[in-house]
């Protein structure tokens, strides 16, 4: 096996293009994969020391618009313990793994995993993120939304690097949750999440955005719910009226994690639970409430 | 007391913090090779051919070795006639059976070859339900038929006298398998020489001597077995590590190269025991004044492909079905058969968590059924001393469940809460005996050494295994208190075939009883040697000296004094012995074959719960409140050790009942890993408040029994009861995991 | 490949398959059998070292991955003159140690909560001693030794408890 190490995102790409290699970031997906003979890469292309894949910026151009930029090879733990970004995300980060895992897993190699159950994948979807893919050839930029496919696939071609993540600042500047359930409360992998982002005015929803994971091939918009819930006070929600657009949009199925049956059930209790922490987020904060 | 009773830090904990203890992983040899083993794969079938071709010409590969290749008869077990194959030569029984041995430079390379081998399985129809078993006409898994042991038990009029009672309660009762997930995976490195040495993570070193000797058909004094720093085991590092040790000796002595054997996790969950899947029909009948008059049970274990102990967990089972009650007739049938998946044995508990949870399922039923209250019903009917529990013995002191029940009974209420909110709240109780010693299950020995240096510092050897329930500690106790020398000077040595005595297996929360009676009269003897001395030096009488503080005193004169080390330096040259070698022997089992009504074990454990829950309906979360648990120990040697056991020994049986069950598809494990086979984490442990109780107990030293086993049962026996209560459903099956918890709710949602 | 890194305070060059896991390079290469294998899967814990003092699974990383970094496993936490590291100590005498199997890595993941924050609440040292599994204590002894060595780091005393 050969492992290389690049330290541009140019060399990274190129070296891909030659090689054919697999992307390396933290490697807590991939050694799992390895060490199960899953795959066994004759080339290892390890991102991590590409110092401009890490970390988080702010492009404003003006006081209303611009983006927020995570390099792919951001830490779980640095996106969780980021303050400037969404409280979604840094609860989905937090969910992932362990404090270990979370120290060593990226969020490119969380998005690029594609695992149906992955904890930051509800979250970006709610905040509209764009994923900017970059080849030797160029770079192009996929809105979340279209960026899965199914479980562990993505458009991503082989030989695109995924290079950063861009949060519309209007997206920032919402109100957010995340929430999940697993089979234990510690180091537990999701059987679903549910992340909810929206603005609210007046105790009033609007430009509502929730996403669910675990409970489809792929983190999942629900765009029914979102319209049910604009225009509604925030602190008047009941489970009983989210049970049915919830039900309506997901399509679990059993698995040795849990029935399907369960992860409808949950589901509507999470997105329950994230409108929950929203309105309190709401009402400490008061109008306007952000997090960024 | 000086050391017995008070809290001391573990004696081998240093080694443990500070990285250098040395598990059987951590031996590195020169010239050491490493074995890794090929799987059946399929849960039942004969095998029709072998290819290893591809494993054999992969570089780094050694030595590929099928049945073909063992000296011995290829043959494992606990109780003669063995059933188990180290590598199956024909027939598979179970998914996780070894097939091919494969030893090559590094452990990567063995598992590579592994997976080149292929196995060609004609496969039969797997038998994977105990009524698959008992069918009439179901295939025999083995030739004796698919019954592994059937027994019974009956005292009184046994079930006839249901008919006497005002109410009869009836329910059936199901567990779960669940795996030891000890942190260590079972781990073995062989020293190949005239005589062989095995280095083994493992909890009975003589059980393995004998298989390993058999296996490479030597005598069992040709080969040394050392128990390294063994990382947990709660019962599941022996048959295993006999497996794993007989293979490695054969391939060490076959390439004259040291061979290191250590299981991967997922190995470690498929192809070692488990505990027995259950499944109790129970019924129980009582009088309006709530007085149980008889209990009727059948327990049915799933022991999967080969016999292990499950004859000895089918004894306890009989044995302790009807709890720790004072009832007139009792009638029950236990009954062990063999399935094809993994095969089950010894786990912490033993089969009692399983019939303690149907158990104390149904004394909650009976009490709503009669309008009494939980608690108060098991005061009524609970064991006392003179009282004669299910198998007829009547133990005349040291019953101390009534007092466990007090000391529930004074705890602090749960605080009221609202009903109608989003969480449900509710409180259990059980109550447990679990007997200590072998009792039925054989004669129950241990030998002991203690020997005293000229410099005072005391050597203790016992063939009983450490496996981080802290009886070194307790031993060293036991002898720092006899011999009046501070504990930091007394070492327990490691257990090594060659220089103590077999004691048995360190089972039966036998180690602080049975093994710490064989220290206390070696140390004895040692310190009569010690007084003689001493009243020579001292020219006065025996019976005026007393080791204390490291000295020898003179005890009308506290200033007389002499150190132990002159003591035992003088005793040294005189001529007296400084070292005895002590044999215990706990008294024989007496009993009835047919109706096991008898004297069975030397004294009982018996524990009372409470659990307060909170249950969100929303998701089935459960966050336990509050957890009490009062055990009778007869006597507290170390209590920092004891809260540590019944802690960890509550969270087993929590994981049991909440959380952990080996999910099957066509006799194949699906969750061989813990992402997906949930053992607690530390956001998911429970508030353990142990309190102990302490009733002396005349068989064990300074009084104390066992206590590392009872809490489990106790504690999954709890949470079924506090669950049950909050969501006011009968839950019947281990675990309840948060999705029954919410089907059950929302089901008598639905009902009204 | 030539890999240079720091191992407990010590600068280490030695040579090594940069794909190798760098459990295998301590344990194997340097003879740090201290660090240990529960799962190979970042599922246990026990193989927890740390990296530029935060805790990661050394089973899940490559020794291509610490070049030029900082490691830290359990036998580079006592004091130089051989001293028990009050968390060492502290575990001891609060019964945090059974089998003993989960406690280097508990240790090591104690450490980094300590050295980043001093006075950690219950809920705080859970969840930093989330990715460690433990099956003999139950965790309560774990914790308890965990609020004992903050205790004892804040004050600066590295004496023995109120054992007999
Ligand atoms: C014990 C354990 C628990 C876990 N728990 C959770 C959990 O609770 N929630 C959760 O969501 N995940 C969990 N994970 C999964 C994993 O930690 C995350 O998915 C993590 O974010 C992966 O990041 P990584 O950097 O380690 O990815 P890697 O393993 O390095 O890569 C993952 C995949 O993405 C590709 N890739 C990585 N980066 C890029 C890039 N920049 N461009 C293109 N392709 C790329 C790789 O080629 C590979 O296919 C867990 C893993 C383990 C081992
Ligand atoms: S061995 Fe690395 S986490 Fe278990
Ligand atoms: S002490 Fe044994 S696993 Fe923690």
């Amino acid at each position: 096996m050969r492992y290389l190490k690049p330290s541009s995102v140019s060399e990274a790409a190129s070296l891909l293009e030659s090689s054919q290699g697999m992307i390396l970031a933290g490697g807590t997906d991939m050694c799992v994969y390895m060490a199960e003979g899953f795959c066994s890469p004759e080339t290892l292309i390890d991102l991590t020391g590409i110092d401009a894949l890490r970390g988080i910026q702010i492009n404003r151009d003006d006081h209303e618009a611009g983006t927020m930029i995570i390099g792919a090879c951001t830490t779980i733990a640095e996106i969780a313990a980021s303050e400037e970004l969404p409280t979604c995300l840094r609860q989905g980060a937090q969910a992932v793994g362990s404090p270990q895992i979370r120290n060593l897993g990226t969020i490119g190699g969380n998005v690029c995993n594609a695992s149906p159950c992955g904890d930051t994948l509800a979250p970006l979807l709610t905040l509209d993120a764009q994923f900017v893919l970059r080849s030797a050839g160029g770079t192009r930029t996929i809105a979340s939304e279209n960026f899965f496919t199914g479980p562990k696939k993505t458009v991503r071609k082989p030989n695109e690097i995924l290079e950063s993540i861009e949060l519309p600042i209007a997206s920032c500047g919402k109100v957010s949750a995340f929430r999940m359930i697993g089979n234990r409360n510690g180091q537990a992998i999701s059987q679903v999440n549910a992340s909810v982002c929206l603005a609210i005015a007046d105790g009033r929803m609007s430009d509502v955005r929730v996403a669910v994971g675990s409970v489809a091939p792929i983190p999942l918009r629900l765009v029914e719910l979102e319209r049910f819930l604009t225009g509604k006070d925030i602190q008047g929600m009941s489970l009983t009226e989210l049970r049915e657009p919830v039900l309506e949009a997901i399509r679990p199925i059993n698995d040795v994690r849990s029935s399907a049956k369960y992860r409808q059930e949950v589901t509507v209790a999470l997105v329950f639970d994230a409108l929950a922490d929203c309105a309190g987020q709401y009402s400490r904060v008061g109008e306007g409430a952000s997090t960024c | 007391m000086k050391v017995i009773g008070k809290q001391v830090r573990k004696v081998d904990g240093f080694e443990l913090v500070t990285g250098r203890a040395k598990f059987a992983g951590d031996y590195q040899f020169p010239g050491m090779v490493y074995g890794a083993v090929k799987r059946a794969g399929v849960p039942a079938g004969r095998i029709t051919g072998i290819d290893i071709e591809g494993a054999r010409n992969t570089p780094g590969v050694i030595d590929v070795l099928t049945a073909r290749d063992i000296p011995g008869p290829n043959l494992i077990g606990v109780l003669p006639p063995y059933d188990q194959p180290l590598l199956a030569a024909d027939e598979i029984r179970y998914a996780g059976e070894s097939v091919v041995l494969i030893i090559a430079e590094t452990a990567e390379i063995a598992r590579f070859a592994a997976n080149l081998v292929s196995v060609s399985i004609d496969p039969y129809d797997p038998i994977l339900t105990v009524d698959d078993a008992l069918a009439p006409d179901a295939r025999k898994i083995h030739e004796g038929g698919n019954i592994t042991l059937s027994k019974k038990l009956l005292k009184g009029k046994g079930k006839a006298a249901l008919e006497k009672a005002d109410v009869v309660v009836e329910g059936v009762y199901e567990t779960s398998f669940q795996d030891h997930a000890y942190l260590e995976p079972e781990t073995v490195c062989a020293v190949p020489g005239r005589r062989i040495t095995l280095y083994a993570s493992c909890q009975s070193p003589f059980h393995i001597r004998g298989h390993v000797a058999a296996n490479l058909n030597v005598p069992a004094a040709s080969v040394i077995v050392v128990q390294a720093v063994t990382g947990g085991s709660f019962g599941g590092k022996d048959d295993v590590a006999t497996e794993i040790g007989s293979l490695a000796c054969i391939a060490a002595q076959r390439l004259n190269r040291p061979v290191l054997i250590a299981h991967e996790r997922k190995e470690s969950i498929i192809g070692s025991n488990l505990r027995h899947a259950a499944r109790i029909s129970s019924k129980t009948g009582a009088m309006n004044d709530g007085r149980i008059i008889a209990r009727e049970i059948t327990v049915l274990l799933d022991g999967g492909a080969y016999a292990s102990e499950s004859p000895f967990v089918t004894m306890k089972t009989l044995i302790h079905a009807a709890g720790p009650y004072n009832i007139e007739n009792v009638e029950v049938t236990s009954t062990s058969v063999f399935t094809n998946k993994t095969y089950c044995g010894a786990f912490r508990g033993f089969g009692v968590p399983q019939v303690t949870f149907a158990s104390e399922s149904q004394i909650d039923e009976l009490a709503d059924k009669l309008g009494m209250d939980r608690l108060e019903i098991r005061r009524i009917n609970g064991l006392k001393a003179g009282d004669s529990n299910p198998t007829g013995q009547v133990y005349a002191q040291s019953v101390g469940l009534q007092e466990t029940i007090q000391v529930i009974a004074a705890q602090p209420a749960p605080p009221a809460h609202p009903d109608g909110g989003r969480y449900l709240y509710g409180t259990g109780y059980a109550s447990v005996a679990q007997g200590i010693s072998n009792g039925a299950e054989g004669i129950d020995v241990a030998g002991a050494s203690v020997q005293m240096s000229q410099d005072g510092s005391v050597l203790v050897g016992i063939g009983l295994t450490e496996l981080g329930q802290g009886s070194r500690t307790v031993w060293a106790q036991i002898v720092a208190e006899v011999l009046g020398v501070a504990i930091e000077n007394v070492s327990v040595r490691l257990v090594d075939t060659d220089a103590v005595h077999d004691s048995g297996p360190t089972v039966a929360s036998r180690s602080t009883t049975v093994g710490g009676m064989a220290v206390l009269k070696a140390a004895n003897e040692v310190k009569k040697s010690l007084i003689s001395m001493a009243a020579l030096m001292m020219q006065t009488d025996e019976e005026n000296i007393e080791l204390r503080d490291g000295f020898a005193i003179l005890k009308m004169d506290d200033s007389a004094r002499i150190p132990v080390s002159s003591v035992a330096t003088a005793a040294y040259w005189t001529g007296f012995p400084l070292m005895n070698l002590a044999f215990s022997k706990a008294p024989e089992a007496n009993f009835d074959d047919d109706t096991h009504q008898g004297d069975i074990y030397i004294a009982y454990n018996y524990g009372t719960h409470r659990m307060d829950v909170q249950v969100d309906a929303m998701t089935g979360k459960v966050k336990v409140l509050n957890h009490f648990a009062a055990h009778d120990v007869g006597r507290v040697i170390n209590p920092l050790g004891l809260a540590g056991q019944i802690e960890g020994a509550s969270l087993i049986g929590f994981g049991m009942a909440h959380m952990e069950r080996i999910n099957y598809a066509g006799g194949i494990i699906q969750n061989a890993n813990f992402a997906d086979y949930a053992l607690p984490s530390i956001k998911d442990r429970i508030p353990t408040n142990s309190i102990p109780v302490e009733d002396h107990n005349p068989t064990g030293p300074f009084g104390a029994k066992g206590a590392g086993e009872p809490p489990v049962a106790a504690a999954a026996a709890v949470f079924a009861n506090a669950i049950s209560d909050a969501v006011q459903f009968r839950f019947t099956k281990l675990p309840i995991t948060r999705e029954d918890i919410l089907n059950a709710i929302q089901q008598r949602g639905n009902h009204g | 490949m030539l890999i240079r890194f720091t191992c407990n305070g010590k600068a280490v060059q030695l040579e090594a398959q940069p794909e190798a896991r760098v459990i295998d390079v301590l344990r194997d290469e340097l003879g740090l059998t201290g660090t240990k294998e529960g799962c190979g899967r970042g599922e246990c814990g026990a193989c927890t070292i740390l990296l530029d003092g935060k805790p990661v699974n050394s089973c899940l990383l490559l020794a291509g991955k610490i070049a030029d970094r900082e490691i830290t496993t359990i036998e580079g936490i006592a004091g130089k003159d051989g001293a028990l590291h009050p968390i060492q100590e502290a575990f001891l005498d609060k019964g945090a140690v059974q089998c003993g199997f989960c406690t280097p890595g508990m240790i090591l993941s104690t450490k980094a909560l300590l050295d980043e924050n001093s006075a950690p609440e219950l809920a705080e040292i859970e969840e930093a001693l989330s990715g460690n599994l433990c099956r003999c204590t139950g965790y309560g002894k774990i914790v308890e030794g965990v609020l004992e060595a903050s205790e004892r780091l804040r004050q600066g005393s590295h004496h023995r408890g109120d054992v007999s």
